[in-house]
């Protein structure tokens, strides 16, 4: 990876890292997660740790789902 | 210098040829007719209500919501990239596990799959680059996902007038 | 530059770009499709650092995981969990 891309993912992280503070909605809070976890993984992979990536990228959905159960809104 | 804009040049070529390999198999395979799942109901109604077309909408919310040509086309073009053809093989068999992940039947994802390993192994022999492929097909989605709902979708939904006929 | 940094840069712009676009749609079924768009950057790059075998199911995992994700955020938004229609 060169500079750029090295500050896009970067810019990434912290994008979705201030995005999660600042809302207040659960589900949009999870969305700014995903935004988050998808900035690590390009640096996992960077370092070729690529089955770590994938236990992260298999991981974090499925805390996703888990916390969508506590947090379900249903019909109102 | 000159050899990055030729590289340039060529993102742009294969953004239209994925653009054109999965709209035309998801139109086929019927994607704008409903939502597959609730939560791509929901979003196709979202869109409608800020401005868009519903059925237009509908396919946005089956992209989001489970594996189709699109995922297709960049998981060929990147099995393509690492492996020749063989690896975009392996990208169909994957995409086919993801689609029954997803609760969706699967032909739209792994036919768009099998198109896309052969066009870009296609390609290849005229000189472009995989790699270019895994750009284009990230520019041809931002063009329906990331610009304008409200304009895509009244695109979408015409195609899918044309093919209902 | 050769095509492969070419096509990462492509990639890396177009991620901020989505996320960008994220924290800027107030309605929250609509951030979905921005996030598709971030996702699918995502997974490109992945498959672009590293040319290994591995790296292509690594792709695919995250691509599958993340669909997932939205799958599930906008069901448990509209309604019941991944109830068929």
């Amino acid at each position: 990876m060169n500079e750029m891309v090295i500050l896009a993912f970067a810019a990434l992280i912290i994008v979705g890292a201030l995005l999660t503070i600042k809302e207040s909605d659960p589900f949009r809070k999870l969305i700014s997660l995903g935004i988050m976890i998808g900035g690590v993984i390009p640096f996992i992979v960077d370092r070729g740790l690529l089955d770590v990536a994938i236990a992260v990228a298999l991981i974090a959905p499925l805390s996703t789902i888990f916390t969508l159960m506590v947090c379900g809104r249903g019909e109102e | 210098m000159d050899i990055s804009l030729l590289a340039f040049a060529h993102i742009l070529v294969a953004a239209a040829v994925c653009w054109l390999n999965f709209i035309v198999i998801d139109v086929f395979f019927r994607l704008p007719e409903a939502g597959g799942v609730v939560g791509a109901t929901a979003i196709g109604k979202h869109i409608e209500k800020g401005g868009g077309a519903l059925h237009g909408g509908y396919m946005m919310g089956n992209i989001v919501s489970s594996p189709d040509a699109s995922a297709g086309t960049l998981l060929a073009a990147c099995g393509v990239f690492i492996a020749g053809i063989p690896g975009g093989l392996l990208a169909a068999l994957l995409v086919y596990i993801g689609n029954r992940i997803c609760h969706d039947p699967g032909y739209a994802g792994t036919t768009g799959c099998l198109t896309a390993t052969f066009i870009i192994s296609g390609f290849t022999l005229i000189g472009f680059s995989p790699a270019e492929f895994i750009a284009g097909m990230v520019i041809a989605i931002l063009t329906i996902q990331g610009i304008s709902h409200r304009h895509s979708s009244r695109l979408l939904s015409t195609l899918w007038r044309v093919r209902r006929g | 530059m050769t095509p492969q940094e070419a096509a990462l840069a492509v990639c890396g712009i177009i991620a901020v770009y989505a996320a960008v676009r994220v924290a800027l749609e107030p309605d929250t079924l609509r951030k979905l499709p921005f996030f598709n768009v971030l996702s699918f950057a995502v997974a490109g790059s992945i498959a672009l650092i590293i040319p290994h075998p591995l790296s292509i199911i690594a792709a695919a995992a995250y691509f599958v995981g993340s669909t997932l994700e939205s799958n599930a955020i906008a069901s448990t938004y509209a309604g019941g969990l991944d109830r068929r229609e």
